[in-house]
């Protein structure tokens, strides 16, 4: 099989992988060891494989690696600052927007992709952000309960 | 699942494109956003040609007119300043349904036309602005009206050509606008979508008319029967339960796994009635 490498921002890291030209994102981030990247539908409709490339979320399963070249890619291990949770991530521990954890990365990174663009949104505009990733425990509530408490900055 | 591909290829021009595209025979395939292009995993792929780097992403405004690159995401289209005050918005309105978030941060406006489904959801209002698409291929470019780009189900008048844009010209002057989608839920594909444009006399008579549905026949289509029957009248209910009978004949819908062909039948007059009578109402569409 051919190969080719491409370049990266990862996390804040640079990477220079070598992939086949055929890759896709999310094939690349777990073969890297980045498992919080879920493999769900594996066709753009679960969300579960969420990542934020240059900061707008996508579904890297519908995404060539190739495509990443060049780009800043943000998964859910790259939101913690240190040992430090991020103020969603302490949002979703405290009001429990956690059930098996399958869907919370993304969750987590679309609701970061929302306030990073909008500090302060609407619960329409939240539940909009957060539309494109499923929750088969169905737990869609609290999620938006955590994001909303995350805006105001409170951790309960 | 693309395992035969051999190489990615990145070009910065259309040029260099069109050349790779060549050079690929029927092995090579363009992407963009990808959101259709994976979901369909053709494995016979040998060369993909990533149009996204080659001077394809932009909007800008020509007087009344528009033009929009075809690597222009929906996400753009939507957030768009221009794209959200023309023609009330019905371009915005559909590309802000065209999938998730994550979709619509890829998806492409090129992609959603050259994919050539029936129920792409840009389609309709496109249709009813008297859109054009530009192709490009080694001979140079040419424009063609949108509604001459389809040719069937999945099937498309570009050949071996590249579309590199779409051309919107100015929109009638007062023109009333909506755009109408009927999904499984809010960013689902199209079960039936359909949108209109109209533009009134003083006294409230149609002079000028479009009706375009999607979902319901092999391509988008204009409903140019019914526009004429509206054309002189007021919009008032015998025009509109006539309009509505002549979408019913006119429309070819099939059963799938997302609603029977009956249902689509049904739907769609209800979806034309809405729009004829947003578009009467003049209230605009809602964003």
């Amino acid at each position: 099989m051919k190969s080719m490498e491409v370049r990266l921002n990862l996390n804040g890291e640079a990477k220079r992988w070598t992939i086949a030209p055929g890759d896709l994102l999310l094939d690349v981030l777990r073969r890297e060891g980045y498992f919080g990247v879920k493999r769900g539908c594996e066709s753009g409709e679960c969300g579960a494989c969420t990542v934020l490339l240059n900061g707008q979320p996508i579904n890297s399963c519908l995404m060539f690696a190739a495509q990443a070249e060049g780009a800043d890619v943000l998964t859910i291990e790259g939101v913690a600052h240190g040992d430090t949770l991020d103020l969603l991530q302490e949002a979703f521990l405290d009001y429990g927007a956690v059930q098996c954890g399958f869907c919370t990365p993304a969750m987590i990174l679309n609701a970061k992709a929302l306030l990073d663009r909008k500090p302060h949104p609407s619960e329409e505009e939240v539940r909009e952000a957060l539309a494109g990733t499923y929750c088969r425990c169905t737990g869609y509530r609290k999620p938006v309960e955590a994001v909303l408490a995350a805006a105001r900055g409170a951790a309960r | 699942m693309f395992d035969a591909v051999e190489a990615f290829y990145r070009p910065g021009t259309v040029r260099e494109a069109l050349r790779l595209l060549q050079d690929g025979k029927n092995r090579a395939r363009v992407v963009a956003g990808g959101t259709d292009l994976v979901v369909e995993g053709d494995r016979s792929i040998r060369f993909l040609i990533d149009i996204t780097h080659a001077g394809l992403s932009y909007i800008r405004r020509r007087g009344k007119a528009c033009v929009i690159g075809a690597t222009t995401s929906m996400a753009e289209l939507e957030g768009s300043p221009v794209i959200r005050a023309l023609a009330h918005g019905i371009l915005a309105r559909a590309a802000a349904t065209c999938g998730s978030v994550q979709i619509r941060n890829r998806a492409t406006l090129g992609g959603n036309l050259a994919n050539g489904s029936p129920a792409a959801d840009s389609a309709a209002p496109l249709l009813v602005l008297d859109a054009e698409v530009v192709l490009a291929d080694a001979r140079g470019r040419r424009k063609i009206p949108l509604a001459a780009f389809y040719s069937g189900p999945r099937k498309t008048a570009a050949g071996k050509a590249l579309l590199i844009e779409v051309a919107i010209p100015a929109p009638p002057r007062g023109g009333r606008w909506s755009f109408q989608k009927l999904g499984r839920t809010e960013s689902d594909i199209s079960v039936v979508n359909a949108a209109a444009g109209l533009q009134l006399d003083s006294q409230g008579r149609v002079k000028w008319a479009r009706i375009a549905l999607g979902a319901v026949a092999p391509t988008p289509i204009r409903a140019a029967n019914a526009e004429k029957l509206l054309v002189g009248r007021k919009v008032d209910e015998s025009a509109l339960a006539e309009v509505c009978n002549e979408v019913g004949r006119q429309v070819r819908p099939i059963t799938d796994v997302r609603a029977s062909a009956e249902y689509r039948r049904e739907t769609v007059r209800v979806l034309v009635r809405r729009a004829l009578e947003e578009c009467a109402a003049g209230t605009g569409c809602s964003l």
